[in-house]
């Protein structure tokens, strides 16, 4: 789906809009802080047949569901790597480098958006399933969860639906839903050794998180965690210099720019809740109270904004003001000049359709608000911490 | 946001709904979470005859009555429980000792839970089946209770729970609830008592306050607990395991199943059905898909605890360790004699085993260079066993003299019948009573630490060497479904017994679409005392020239209907087995020696085949027809045979039986131009005395004309019949197929031949080794084509039932009879598939609708598996029991005959005596004392002896022996020994 919904809003109110967005501090329609999200309601669980699922629904009526469903899947061998019947024989040698040789996949990972009342082809959805499995896999340690052994793995499909019509851009509503089906999400536990076929204990109370939790560190990480927790994707605006969070879907629609901001947490050095490295753990939960963010990928969104119609300011309305009744070629001509002029530059309280790209120097204050300590990302981590995962 | 889960608050029937959650592995490889939900109830009765309450909510069937209570309101007490007792066994309890349960004289009133009966299914199908009979066997008492689905006893899993750890919470918190529902209805209210054998569920359930027992504790309280003692297996003593260094193991590891099933994937393993050597208890074999040829499996630790028939997974040996097979007889009896069951060797090998093996190395050392070894394997794990009950005897040499006496437990080894098994570890307190008796025991387990597998004794079968004992004996041991019918088979009867008789009325249904053939000369012809007549024959000339031949077979499928409990009984048995003084029929003996029984001069119902034929014998018309019959006479072979033979007897019978044997040679003719073999095994007659019968003399069978003319005119049905259900259904006829044998088989023999004989056996087609067959003659000795004829079927591969979509038109070969397709037609009063091919014939001609059960592909391969093992397993008793009874002739006398010599090793040969039909083995310690010295030349098959006493012995060589009866020492049989007197 495209992010330019149609808004139905005049001119004139755009045009108030944006003007109190661009105050300082900005006066939100709905009352919020520039850094405050909309409440939200969340569960996981909610479907017993899958090995995660989360269920979000934000204030405004959309709503969310991730179902997360893991396969066990044959490893296509590679023919530049030391073929497989050698390996077979000599299980000792294998064990020893086991660590040394995890290594994932992106195909291992297929995601799906379904959004209603659209195809799953368009292109807006096939955006949309892009950005989210994007700063999924971005840093290549995900997949790494999903290495069984040598020959087998995991292949996840992640279902992504929106199941309340789209009334605004869902992508922070499906990035937050899928960020918790995962951190639900089980695999069960293996049984087997080495590469022989896997075999799986039947008790799914012992299957272990996909994301295991500080809890239970006594159970076996499929891989070394360096990100201890799925990305999370902000949407963020800016108006003028003011850079507004979860903006709402009147308040994209006058947005100079908007970014979609993968962040991700690393939590091989400081972190408070989620590490898996024990030794790690002790030293630092003393030191930093927040998470380690580190950003995995940055996409502009067209906002809606550059689509809706220009106001026009009363200079140059022929029907009213200034232009009413003047018949003399050479004054019209001079209006003309002026109405042009007009539509090129800003009129104070006349809604301009923004052009151009965004400054650069809003851009990366946007990433650094989003990424900073104690900031909107850190704030919504430990929301989602606070949800039963059970 | 109201949440989409279900909440268990605020739902008032919540308590009702459980879940359950699993991850289920399926066999492609899938992994799957289940998620089922557990609806509970509260109308699940606990049928004690005791409990008003239950009966009041206990559900009723459609008359509104409810269904009778189980168990008794005065159960029996036991020492401990005077007040009475139930009896609820965990799984282990079941597993271990189901004999135990089956017992009359105690064990009633058992709740069998329904997690232990679900336990029990998955985990032993036979003893689950075993353990249903018993739940519907109404003096027995055994009561299901549903547990999984009554509220108060349901558990849900735990985290870190074993599945195995939740089913016996599961069985404790049930024992505790009937505790105390119980209690509620008296005072004196039965106690009821958990069985387990596990330490751990019997220590939680003394921590919880059950009253619990194991199964040993429980039987001392009964009153003549002393003899059920012994049925029941050890203990799992997990921790004694552990305490055992790892330097004690005898036996290496076995493979976890997923690497074994990954080795099998991947080509490196192979899996496949261990077979032990009759001659040799250390070698094994095993056939592989991977492999044209079986691999070998030589020694104790490279079987690794594989015992005869389990499907085991073998890996290759390095290929300097390749051998040929032995040429050596190894009998596990001679070699480890004098071993001590109580201790436990701490080498694996014994000193004489080792001495054995040394000599074999020798051997093969010198002969290496010729590259005839073969490739060897060992088996790394043990995919299913195959354990049965076995019959035995125990060891003599193993009990220790205090045994003898005390009645502490002893350890003994039982000796099973069966040569393939090993010797088996049983530990007894009646050493004394069942020293030479022939008793029935189970394999539990064979741990790595132990030499011998260990078990338990199930039941005594009588005194070594009595008749009842014996039989019994190989019934078992052959797996014969000997057991008197059922009540519910009874059932499936015609009412009217022996006095059923074919309706006069021809109106009536069972003459719908039955063609009158009661004026046609009919007669039967069968060996002396045959009372099952399945067949009867007729033979008239027409006026064109030609003859009508009509054969009429019992119309058994008229009162045996598809998938009655008469049927499904048939259909277990599979075949009715013959043994010398028994017959063990497959249908009640009204239906096979009565009312389908084709007697003499009454009316019966038939199935008959009638061609009409030209002079030639050849066919020019046939049809099918159900018919009425009635013979006129039932001849003997020999009877028949005089009566032909007698130029007087002029009368239009004696006639047709002519014309019958004419044609009949004509057919045979035929046959054998076709490539038909004519192959031979030696066929012997007990003679009893009639009044004791006890054996007095062994003679070969003679062959009559009047046997094969039977014969020819029974194989024509079979085929003719055969053509008509593949035509008439060609996905799900049954069928009988021969197959070609490999070649290879042959291989032995060829060269046996041209080394000794200088003749040549050509095996490219059945015509082509017919021929030779023909040839291979001594002048000076007649019997040596038959002894050929006999070592060459035993090359061949064994017939087999099928479906004939399972296999191509070409494969359908019936390679013994040169047929193209064949079936089994003509003995459906003691053959199952004859029935089967019967059903199949009467939808085929339209005489009735298809049942769907001779329709499913499914269920005929089920059916024609079953039968091909029982029809070989039938095959096998009925020798063995003339085996049996020729030692019982020759008890006591000792006569010299000629023999044959068939089978040549290194320290020893076997000799064929074909006046008795049996064949010996002859060891070189046997000929003198001491042992005389030998020489083995396995290029010409000759042993030359040096020493003690001289001699030179070579294959097929006729050979003078004395034979005389002697018990062998290690079956416990009675059996021929032979000793040589001469060469010749």
């Amino acid at each position: 789906m495209a992010s330019s919904q149609h808004v139905l809003l005049s001119p004139a109110e755009l045009a108030y809009l944006h003007a109190s967005l661009n105050l300082t501090p900005p006066i939100r329609p709905d009352g919020r802080s520039p850094t405050q999200f909309r409440p939200l309601v969340a569960e996981t669980g909610i479907l017993p047949g899958t090995n995660g699922s989360a269920r979000i629904c934000f204030a405004d009526g959309t709503e969310a569901i991730v179902g997360v469903k893991a396969e066990v899947e044959r490893t296509r061998t590679r023919h530049d790597f030391p073929s497989l019947d050698e390996g077979t024989e000599d299980d000792d040698d294998l064990d020893d480098n086991q660590n040394d040789v995890i290594k994932g996949d992106n195909d291992w990972v297929e995601m799906t958006v379904e959004i209603p009342g659209y195809r799953d082809d368009d292109a807006g959805t096939v955006f949309l399933s892009v950005m989210l499995s994007e700063a999924l896999l971005a840093d290549g340690e995900f997949t790494k969860r999903l290495w069984i052994n040598q020959r087998f793995h995991w292949k996840l499909y992640l279902d992504i639906l929106l199941i309340s019509p789209p009334l605004s851009y869902p992508l922070p509503l499906l990035s937050l839903t899928t960020h918790l089906a995962l951190l639900a999400a089980r695999l069960p536990r293996l049984k087997s050794e080495g590469d022989e076929d896997p075999l799986f204990d039947d008790d799914w109370a012992a299957a272990p998180y996909l994301y295991p939790r500080p809890s239970e560190k006594g159970s076996k990480a499929t891989a070394p965690a360096p990100a201890a927790r799925p990305p999370v994707t902000l949407l963020v605006m800016a108006v003028g210099n003011n850079i507004i969070f979860d903006p709402s879907k009147e308040e994209l629609a006058v947005a100079d720019v908007a970014l979609a901001v993968s962040v991700g947490e690393s939590s091989s050095t400081t972190t408070s809740t989620t590490s898996s490295k024990p030794t790690a753990m002790d030293i630092d939960t003393e030191e930093t109270k927040g998470h380690n963010l580190r950003l995995l990928s940055v996409r502009t969104i067209d906002p809606p904004s550059r689509l809706t119609p220009p106001g026009i300011p009363n200079a140059s309305n022929s029907a009213y003001g200034a232009n009413a009744g003047v018949k003399d070629t050479e004054k019209k001509k001079q209006q003309q000049e002026q109405a042009r002029t007009a539509e090129s530059e800003a009129v104070e309280g006349v809604w301009k359709a923004p052009r151009g790209g965004a400054k650069t120097l809003v851009m990366a204050t946007m990433v650094q608000k989003v990424l900073e300590k104690g900031g909107v990302a850190d704030e919504v981590l430990d929301a989602l911490d606070g949800v039963d995962l059970n | 946001m109201a949440s989409l889960k279900r909440s268990f608050e605020s739902d008032p029937f919540a308590q009702n709904i459980s879940s359950k959650v699993y991850v289920r592995s399926t066999k492609s490889g899938k992994v799957q979470k289940i998620v089922r939900e557990v609806y509970l109830r509260q109308d699940i009765p606990c049928s004690s005859k005791l409990c008003n309450a239950c009966l009041k909510i206990a559900p009723r069937d459609a008359a509104n009555r409810p269904i009778p209570f189980v168990l008794s309101e005065k159960p029996a007490g036991t020492s401990v429980f005077t007040q009475g007792h139930y009896i609820v066994p965990d799984t282990n309890a079941f597993l271990s000792a189901m004999d135990l349960f089956e017992q009359s004289s105690a064990f009633y009133d058992v709740i069998v839970l329904q997690v232990v009966l679900e336990e029990v299914r998955a985990r032993s199908l036979p003893l689950y089946n075993r353990l249903v009979s018993l739940t519907k066997s109404e003096d027995k008492r055994f009561y299901v209770f549903f547990n999984e689905f009554r509220l108060e006893t349901y558990v849900t899993r735990e985290e870190n729970e074993s599945v195995n750890d939740r089913n016996d919470r599961a069985v404790r918190k049930a024992v505790k609830w009937y505790n105390e529902h119980l209690s509620k209805t008296s005072k004196k209210a039965p106690a009821v008592v958990m069985l387990s054998n596990d330490r751990d569920n019997l220590r939680k359930a003394k921590e919880d306050g059950i009253p619990a027992y194991s199964l040993a504790n429980y039987v001392s309280q009964l009153k003549d607990g002393e003899q059920l003692l012994d049925m029941i297996p050890e203990m799992e003593e997990r921790d004694a395991l552990i305490e055992k260094k790892p330097g004690q193991f005898l036996y290496p590891e076995h493979y976890t199943l997923s690497k074994m099933n990954t080795g099998v994937k991947n080509g490196l393993l192979h899996q496949g059905i261990f077979n032990v050597s009759p001659y040799n208890y250390l070698e094994g074999s095993i056939r592989v898909p991977a492999f044209p040829k079986a691999l070998l499996i030589l020694g104790r630790e490279n079987i690794n605890r594989a015992v005869d028939g389990d499907l085991v997974v073998v890996e290759v040996l390095p290929k300097d360790q390749w051998k040929q097979p032995s040429t050596q007889v190894i009998e596990e009896e001679a070699v480890t004699m004098n071993e001590n069951p109580t201790e436990e060797g701490s080498d694996l090998i014994s000193e004489k085993e080792r001495k054995v093996l040394q000599e074999e190395a020798k051997r093969t050392l010198a002969k290496t260079t010729e590259g005839h070894a073969l490739p060897t394997a060992k088996v790394v794990g043990v995919i299913k066993r195959n354990w049965r009950q076995y019959v035995g005897h125990i060891d003599q040499s193993s009990v220790s003299s205090s045994a003898a006496q005390g009645r502490k437990q002893d350890s003994v080894f039982v000796i099973p019948m069966d040569k393939k098994i090993p010797k088996i570890r049983l530990r007894t307190r009646q050493v004394a009573e069942l020293l030479g008796k022939r008793i029935l025991v189970t394999i539990d387990a064979w741990d790595r630490t132990s030499r011998h597998p260990t078990g338990h004794f199930v039941r005594s079968l009588g005194e070594l060497e009595t008749k009842a004992a014996e039989t019994e004996a190989l019934l078992l041991e052959y797996d014969v479904q000997y057991r008197p019918f059922p009540k519910t088979v009874l059932d499936c009867l015609p009412k009217e017994g022996h006095d059923w008789k074919v309706p006069a009325s021809m109106d009536d249904p069972g003459w719908r679409d039955r063609q009158d053939l009661r004026d046609l000369l009919i007669c039967s012809i069968d060996p002396i005392g045959c009372q099952d007549i399945d067949d009867a024959l007729h033979a008239r000339a027409l006026p064109n020239g030609n003859f009508e031949v009509g054969v009429h077979i019992a119309d058994v499928s008229h009162f045996v209907k598809p998938n009655n409990a008469m049927d499904t009984e048939a259909s277990i048995r599979g075949t009715t087995v013959y043994l010398v003084d028994k017959r063990i029929d497959m249908l009640p003996m009204l239906l096979g020696t009565d009312l389908c029984s084709l007697k003499p001069y009454v009316e019966r119902y038939a199935f008959s085949v009638i061609w009409e034929m030209n002079s030639n014998a050849d066919i020019v018309g046939s049809r099918f027809t159900k018919s009425v019959i009635k013979s006129r006479e039932a001849f003997s072979y020999e009877q028949a045979q005089l009566r032909i033979d007698d130029a007087s007897q002029q009368d239009e019978l004696t006639n047709s039986i002519r014309t019958l044997l004419e044609l009949s040679k004509k057919l045979k003719q035929k046959r054998l131009d076709a490539g038909a073999l004519s192959l031979s095994s030696p066929e012997i007659k007990v003679h009893m005395e009639s009044e004791t019968s006890d054996p007095i003399d062994v003679k070969t069978k003679e062959h009559l004309p009047t046997m094969s003319l039977v014969e020819e005119f029974m194989l024509l049905a079979n085929t003719s019949v055969a053509a008509k259900i593949y035509e008439a259904f060609p996905q799900t006829a049954i069928l009988r197929r021969h197959a070609a044998p490999p070649k290879t088989n042959f291989d032995e023999l060829a060269n046996q031949l041209r080394v000794k004989k200088g003749l040549d056996l050509s095996v490219e087609s059945s015509r082509a080794l017919a021929d030779s067959l023909d040839l291979c003659v001594d002048p000076k000795e007649p019997f040596f084509n038959t002894l050929i004829r006999i070592m060459a079927t035993r090359c061949m591969m064994s017939a087999e039932y099928f479906c004939s979509g399972t296999q191509s038109y070409p494969e359908f070969r019936h390679y013994g009879l040169a047929s193209e397709i064949y079936t089994h037609f003509t003995s459906p009063i003691r053959r199952y598939a004859d029935l089967v091919a019967h059903r199949q014939l009467a939808a085929a001609i339209e005489y009735e609708a298809v049942h769907p059960a001779v329709r499913s592909r499914g269920r005929l391969e089920a059916v024609c598996k079953n039968i091909n093992v029982r029809h070989r397993n039938a095959q096998l008793a009925g020798r063995a029991s003339i085996a049996y009874y020729v030692g019982q002739a020759l008890r006591g006398k000792a006569t010299e005959e000629d023999g044959f010599v068939m089978k040549i090793f290194s320290n020893g040969f076997v000799v064929l005596v074909p006046k008795f039909g049996i064949e010996s083995l002859i060891r070189l310690r046997d000929l003198a004392e001491p042992e005389p010295a030998a020489t083995y030349d396995a290029e010409t098959y000759t042993l030359t002896t040096t020493g003690s006493r001289e001699l030179k012995v070579e294959l097929f060589q006729k050979v003078r022996v004395r034979v005389t009866d002697q018990k062998d020492e290690t079956t416990g049989k009675r059996g021929v020994k032979m000793e040589l007197v001469s060469t010749y």
